[in-house]
């Protein structure tokens, strides 16, 4: 018995040893694979739209990173991707990060205007290399995916009645109905534009925007971790996080077709 | 009876225990309680198993929600912080007085200029209306200005089934359109949906009973494709979705709208 005991403790010992090792080098690996993955995706980038800055072999590379320079290019970026847009009849949104305002637009017109209440992006849209990111941001983006707590069309089914003896008049809907609104618009190229309510007044909203938080890590999570099992640098998401008043969130997502187009000025 | 025998020095005493037939179940129970503390790490052993066991398992626990945590977490922090390319921004003064610079910035600011007056063109100065369906409100505008804003009810996302699977849903559509036609003290030829809606029989294209008189209001708008901006008999219902597409508003606001907008003006719904 005693030695049966002796012999088992270094197994033991030795189990949770290469246990502990194997799981502390995954972090690291995947840390480090998760980490590489925006580098990844500015080299992407770079790759795709950063030909048109060298095409201009006469402009000096000191010109590239001058403060009016850059100004004037946002600008032209921007005015670009809403011309493109524009020239649809359909409807699309507008971001104006520099002026934290986001709007609805058809054909050139303002229809809708919301004042962005928090705004966070990420470091690769903001402080990555301005001219890849600016030519990138000429061209608007279409949204491929959309991840929702709301439906985009609040579709009622009702049945007809048989005859005029079963007919029934229809009754004033119910406003009072608040869900809560947090969504996901996940463009071409990667991009995903997080707007999520800014009221967290009632618990449940707490709750509901932590569990839509929750389950867009786990999908991201999920994936990365698919990536990383057969040696592949994770794909990396830029992100825009929005906090819009409730209605103004609602009218944003009902008002975009599912497929709808969105221009960034950063 | 007990005797005890004692051997050797003081220090080191050996007591031997001399049993007799009396004295049998005495000793008995020294040999089982003997026995018991003999006993005693073997009973130990399984409650000592069980709280190892549910230390392990609580431990395991913590450090599988911690890797969780870690890589739902941390990892997107530290990916924000991984290394990259930064651009410096300069404002240098010198380069600012090179004739290549200033040609560079010419040539955008003009281009920056075309694009502005092209895209500043699509907003016309003649009168246009804009529906906001999620809010039911309406605003009116004339040269670029707002002149008049209030409630109005769209669609109200209802879809009318039959048995037959014959299917009808009731909503605005989205987008930019025109007025097709102005109409004053419109008829309204009902469509087919509203006799199913009711249960009734659906009439003849031409019946008489399909024309209603004075439940659009004083004046309509057509949008095209059936959609109309018209009054309503139901006022109470406005700010609220309950048309079958149609944009409703009360008579003041229609009359202004009617008279302000003209044959092949621009309605934006969203």
């Amino acid at each position: 018995m005693e030695t049966e005991t002796t012999d088992k403790k270094p197994r033991g010992k030795m189990t949770f040893i290469v246990t502990i090792s194997i799981i502390t080098v995954f972090i690291i690996y995947y840390s480090v694979m998760s980490m590489i993955s925006p580098v990844r995706k500015l080299e992407e980038i770079k790759n795709e739209f950063g030909a048109k800055t060298a095409e201009k072999n006469d402009v000096d590379q000191r010109i590239l990173m001058d403060s009016t320079y850059l100004k004037l290019l946002k600008e032209k970026a921007f005015l670009q991707s809403r011309i493109a847009m524009a020239q649809t009849d359909s409807i699309y949104l507008t971001l104006d990060l520099a002026d934290s305002t986001a709007n609805i637009e058809i054909s050139g017109v303002v229809v809708h205007k919301s004042k962005m209440k928090s705004l966070k992006t990420s470091k690769i849209l903001m402080a990555g290399n301005e001219n890849v990111i600016l030519s990138m941001l000429a061209t608007p983006f279409t949204i491929s995916h959309a991840f929702a707590t709301i439906k985009k069309e609040p579709v009622m089914i009702k049945m007809a009645p048989k005859d005029t003896s079963e007919y029934k008049p229809d009754i004033m809907p119910d406003t009072s109905i608040t869900e809560p609104v947090n969504y996901i618009l996940e463009m071409n190229g990667g991009i995903r534009i997080y707007i999520y309510q800014e009221e967290t007044v009632k618990f449940s909203d707490r709750i509901s925007h932590l569990s839509f938080d929750l389950n867009d890590r786990l999908r991201d999570t999920w994936n990365a971790l698919k990536s990383v099992a057969v040696l592949k640098v994770p794909e990396y998401h830029p992100f825009i996080k929005i906090r819009l008043p409730r209605t103004e969130a609602k009218i944003i997502y009902r008002a975009i077709p599912k497929n709808g187009q969105i221009a960034v000025f950063s | 009876m007990e005797n005890k025998k004692i051997t050797g020095d003081g220090a080191h005493a050996e007591i031997e225990k001399n049993t007799t037939g009396a004295d049998s179940v005495n000793n008995d129970n020294i040999n089982l309680s003997d026995s018991i503390l003999s006993q005693k790490p073997g009973t130990r052993k399984p409650l000592y198993i069980v709280f190892r066991s549910f230390f392990i398992i609580i431990c395991s626990i913590l450090a599988a929600l911690s890797l969780i945590l870690i890589m739902l977490y941390v990892v997107p922090v530290l990916k924000e912080f991984s290394p990259r390319q930064k651009t410096e921004i300069t404002n240098n003064q010198e380069l600012k007085k090179d004739p290549l610079f200033k040609k560079q910035i010419n040539a955008l600011t003009k281009d920056v200029q075309r694009l502005s007056l092209k895209f500043n063109a699509y907003t016309s100065g003649q009168s246009y209306i804009v529906i906001n369906t999620i809010e039911n409100r309406f605003s009116l505008y004339t040269n670029k200005k707002l002149i008049r804003e209030g409630f109005c009810s769209s669609g109200s996302y209802t879809m009318l089934q039959t048995s037959g699977n014959k299917k009808w849903i009731f909503k605005t559509p989205k987008g930019k359109y025109w007025i097709h036609g102005k109409t004053t003290n419109p008829v309204w030829k009902r469509p087919d949906w509203s006799f199913v809606e009711e249960g009734s029989p659906i009439p003849s294209k031409d019946d008489f009973s399909r024309y209603e008189y004075g439940v659009l209001g004083d004046y309509a708008l057509a949008l095209g494709d059936g959609y109309m901006i018209h009054g309503t008999i139901y006022k109470r219902f406005l700010g609220m979705p309950v048309t079958h597409g149609c944009v409703r508003l009360n008579d003041e606001d229609l009359k202004v709208i009617f008279n302000t907008l003209n044959i092949g003006s621009k309605v934006y719904i969203f």
